[in-house]
């Protein structure tokens, strides 16, 4: 049985509908980040959720039990804010505290809450201190806090790690995977970053403009992204896109793009097969080239392309190649890269069972 | 997906139980407010007779302007038996000198503090910074003999004079304040391209004081025309302001009081402020945020 | 040259206000606390009584008008500090229920924009035993009812206490309403999963966030009732006898209608070191302040 639903969500801020008729089922244990540009409502489903805000119709369930009409307090869950949203007047200790006593747990169970909590996140040092007194990392660590000591079913974290710098980033992501892996809540996490999204999800659900562009786990949305948006959306570097003209030759399906460039899809697996002349998108991941191939590559498609740029971020580097009037991203080693100039034509393949292609005006996948 | 509205619809939320019970206590405390000023409005278009029964919430039974037209033109103040009119005039003769010297001082000492370098500018603004709390009283003999000396004492340039005194440390810390939050990279530039003092100030900053020039000017207009103390400490005969005339109307002792007249006469006194307020109440409270951390 | 020029002018500029803060502040308290050791009566006396330096002090403090004025300030300044209270319950309701906001707003301000002259007319009417609120009572069936507050000498001072509430608790509530509103919303969210309630979230978190404004007004408010002298000429003229007199109100009447300067003088120092003791805090309060927000954000 699903731990948290959204059924048919319809939610209107005066006369603007941000979310029309969304459903979404998360299991139990689950760690979901619904994964938006800002704007896209992921936001306004987590507040939906914690009650925060109210739905126009639609229905909520966290377990068996309908929450759509009931309290924040009263659907047993606890939440993760952006600003963190510690009280300020309040030792860590007493943050910890304050959510408890309005549950009148026995003293002894309380005190045993605070204590798990402070160990589990090594808080103990910091119990005396005030918000004001700690750093960005210990503050977030309170809050997470804040939330466990609750032992609600289902943890809510609103973009918890934007205020925080790329290190910390870091540790704290990993710091709640472990949490997550672990205690094993269910887990709603709000971020327009796919980093957070990819490392620590069980599943993502993408969002745009109010709906779910996809549901799936990390890989499934990066390998088999579903439309346009998700493809262009999902992997850093991102995917190229290139437009083009679905052409049956010879009996065999192909790519033909406006320079005249082509590529045979006959190894292709079609979802649904487009028709002669249709315009479609071809996507290609920068990871999935494959540089100086010793003569042809089965199954690949290869061609030889104008290196333009190269782009080298240490570890990493970024070859741009012309590519049908657009241009290529490729990605190098940082060792390859260095070899090669601007102006020189290198031989690429690309795995054609590994293409995404795209129908280009509705955007679905082909 | 149009028909998922249908599926689990939910009732419109009514205002809760808590929203009523506030807005019914806003709305009481907004009429416990308003006591005083319905009062002196439904007065002062009453009838003597009809005051005389007592109900002081009732309304007039004729409503008579007769209580505004004596009081504009007849009512005694004093000696004089001109009416609120001298007095209206009177305040309306202080207040224009008093903005414009008051506002000009302060404007160029906070434009000076704020964006050039004076090397004593911190020192300066801790003394303005005490000034602007200091009692009235304590420096109210010492500016008479000022005055007498200058030779101005009873003038409307003494009052004038008294107001622009007294409002130079607040409203410094005002304009300071404003100005500090300028960019300096503006008034570099600025500098690098002309260099004078005063060019800056009009070309560049003058253009930019529109907002706060309204704050303060609201500021300084409800406070001059509103004043008593000075009017009545500083005024000579013939000179002192509105709300003097309305204090010596009311607190006249002799013969039967027409408190309709009285009632017309502080409307009369309260209508010029009341105006501003309601009708750019959002700058009035700025003003006052602002007048009163001035920190 | 331009530079030097630009370093000179902005100094000339500055000199009306020095000279101003010079001669009609420092010069002028100077001047004052000199008199109030001399024996000056209805003119200056440029002589120090050595005989007996602190004589106006000593005559100000057997003075039964000074004790009452002293008496007045404290009775006054508690009295209008429920004016604070009544100011955060109201911004505390407005900024709940957000209806309505501009509308109680401007109701709740208004009295700030009238003079105290006026806002004792009708304040004297509403305490007029024969046609005020008493007869209203009265008329309505209430025959014990006695609001003839202001000409009772042990009443009057509250009457001018509810004057002044009046008055000023639309200026704390727009100070309040400015110190709620900065409170990041996301706390009240995370008060409302942990399902703490309302009382407690005020009592135990927004008030104590708050404490700066808070002091901010009680100092404002103190300051604002050593000064409080439109008030009581409007609504009593110190009546009846001297049993609504406050330091500023007595030191205008020893100025004025005594004619005695050098005790007129003695008072006035005293009511700026009365706003000393009131303001030094305030000083050390910003500048507290000041350091504080260097260190960063306070979560």
């Amino acid at each position: 049985m699903p731990q948290v639903s959204f059924e048919h969500i319809v939610k209107r801020f005066g006369g603007v509908t941000v979310l029309d008729g969304l459903d979404l089922a998360v299991e139990d244990g689950d760690f979901l980040v619904l994964l938006g540009p800002s704007g896209c409502g992921k936001t306004t489903l987590l507040n939906l959720l914690a009650g925060l805000l109210d739905v126009t119709s639609g229905r909520i369930m966290i377990g068996d039990r309908d929450v759509t009409e009931l309290d924040p307090k009263d659907r047993g869950l606890a939440m993760v804010f952006q600003s963190y949203a510690l009280y300020p007047t309040k030792t860590v200790e007493g943050n910890l505290r304050f959510g408890l006593s309005a549950r009148k747990l026995p003293k002894s169970e309380a005190d045993a809450r605070v204590q798990w909590a402070s160990d589990l996140l090594q808080l103990t040092p910091l119990m005396r201190r005030k918000p004001s007194e700690l750093s960005g990392g210990q503050r977030q660590r309170v809050a997470i806090g804040r939330a466990l000591v609750k032992h609600a079913d289902v943890l809510l974290f609103d973009e918890p790690l934007s205020n925080l710098d790329a290190k910390l980033r870091t540790e704290m992501r990993l710091e709640i995977k472990k949490l997550h892996d672990t205690l094993k809540p269910t887990v709603v996490y709000v971020t327009h970053d796919q980093i957070e999204a990819m490392t620590m999800a069980t599943k993502i659900a993408i969002m745009n403009g109010g709906e779910i562009q996809q549901f799936g786990t990390p890989d499934e949305v990066y390998e088999n992204p579903q439309n346009l948006f998700v493809a262009g959306f999902i992997g850093s570097p991102a995917m190229n896109l290139t437009d083009g003209r679905f052409a049956v030759h010879d009996g065999a399906p192909n790519a033909v793009f406006p320079d005249g460039t082509r590529i045979d899809l006959s190894a292709y697996p079609f979802k649904s097969s487009p028709k002669d002349g249709d315009a479609i998108a071809v996507g290609m991941r920068p990871e999935h080239f494959e540089l100086d191939a010793p003569g042809a590559l089965p199954g690949h498609t290869a061609f030889d392309l104008r290196v333009r740029m190269v782009e080298r971020t240490g570890s990493d580097a970024l070859i741009s190649l012309d590519f049908a009037d657009d241009q290529l991203f490729v990605r190098a080693e940082p060792d390859r890269a260095a070899k090669t100039r601007a102006g020189e034509t290198v031989p690429v393949h690309y795995p054609t069972a590994k293409l995404n292609l795209f129908d280009a005006r509705e955007g679905r996948r082909l | 997906m149009t028909d998922a509205t249908v599926m689990y619809p939910r009732k419109p939320k009514r205002i809760k139980g808590r929203s009523i019970a506030i807005i019914v206590f806003l709305t009481m405390a907004a009429m416990f407010f308003c006591v005083p000023l319905y009062v002196l409005i439904v007065t002062s278009f009453k009838e003597m007779d009809q005051i005389r029964e007592g109900a002081m919430f009732s309304l007039p039974t004729t409503w008579t302007l007769e209580a505004w037209h004596f009081a504009w033109f007849e009512a005694c103040s004093g000696l004089s038996c001109s009416g609120l009119k001298t007095g209206f005039w009177n305040s309306v003769v202080i207040l224009i000198p008093s903005l414009i010297a008051s506002i000009a001082l302060s404007m160029v000492t906070g434009y000076a503090l704020a964006l050039w370098d004076v090397k004593w500018a911190g020192p300066f603004l801790f003394i303005l910074f005490l000034c602007a709390f200091v009692p009235f009283q304590i420096i109210m003999y010492p500016l008479i003999r000022l005055t007498v000396t200058m030779g101005i004492y009873g003038s409307i340039t003494a009052i004038a004079f008294v107001h622009t005194v007294l409002a130079m440390p607040v409203l410094t810390l005002i304009f300071r304040n404003f100005y500090k939050d300028i960019p300096p990279e503006l008034i570099k530039a600025a500098i690098m391209d002309s260099g004078s003092f005063w060019r800056i100030f009009v070309e560049i900053i003058l253009p930019m004081s529109g907002n706060i020039l309204i704050v303060v000017l609201i500021l300084q207009i409800t406070s001059i025309w509103n004043d008593y103390l000075i009017g009545v400490t500083f005024g000579g005969l013939g000179t002192k302001p509105m709300t003097v005339h309305l204090a010596n109307m009311v607190t006249v002792s002799t013969g039967t009081v027409s408190y309709n007249v009285n009632m017309a006469a502080a409307l009369l006194t309260a209508i010029p402020p009341l105006v501003i307020y309601f009708v750019l109440g959002k700058f009035f409270v700025q003003g006052i945020a602002a007048g009163a951390i001035k920190g | 040259m331009a530079l030097r020029w630009s370093r000179v002018t902005p100094q000339i500029a500055l000199l009306p206000s020095v000279g101003v803060t010079l001669v009609a502040f420092l010069g002028a308290i100077g001047w004052t606390i000199y008199m109030s050791f001399t024996r000056s009566r209805r003119l200056p006396e440029y002589e120090i009584d050595w005989e007996n330096p602190f004589r106006q002090f000593n005559r100000l403090f057997n003075d039964a008008g000074w004790q009452i004025s002293l008496q007045n300030l404290i009775v006054l300044a508690l009295g209008s500090g429920l004016a604070i209270v009544v100011g955060f319950i109201l911004a505390a309701m407005i900024e709940r229920e957000r209806r309505g906001e501009d509308f109680f707003r401007t109701v709740f301000l208004y009295p700030l924009a009238v003079s105290l002259i006026v806002t004792g007319v009708a304040w004297r009417w509403i305490f007029n035993p024969q046609y005020g609120i008493e007869a209203f009572l009265k008329g309505l069936g209430w025959e014990g009812a006695s609001f003839n507050w202001l000409s009772d000498p042990s009443t009057a001072m509250y009457a001018i206490i509810i004057a002044a509430i009046w008055q000023s608790s639309g200026f704390y509530m727009a100070l309040m309403l400015a110190g709620l509103k900065g409170i990041n919303t996301e706390i009240w969210s995370a008060a409302r999963i942990d399902g703490v309630s309302l009382w407690r979230v005020y009592l135990e978190i927004i008030i104590p966030m708050m404490k700066f404004t808070f002091l901010t007004c009680a100092i404002l408010l103190s300051l604002g009732v050593i000064k409080a002298f439109d008030i009581v000429l409007a609504m009593t003229n110190g009546g009846p006898g001297q049993s609504t007199w406050v330091p500023a109100y007595y030191t205008i009447n020893a100025m004025s209608a005594k004619g005695n300067l050098g005790l007129a003088s003695a008072a006035a120092v005293l009511m700026l070191l009365i706003t000393l003791a009131v303001f030094l805090p305030l000083v050390a309060l910003t500048a507290w302040q000041q350091r504080q927000a260097g260190k960063g954000d306070a979560a």
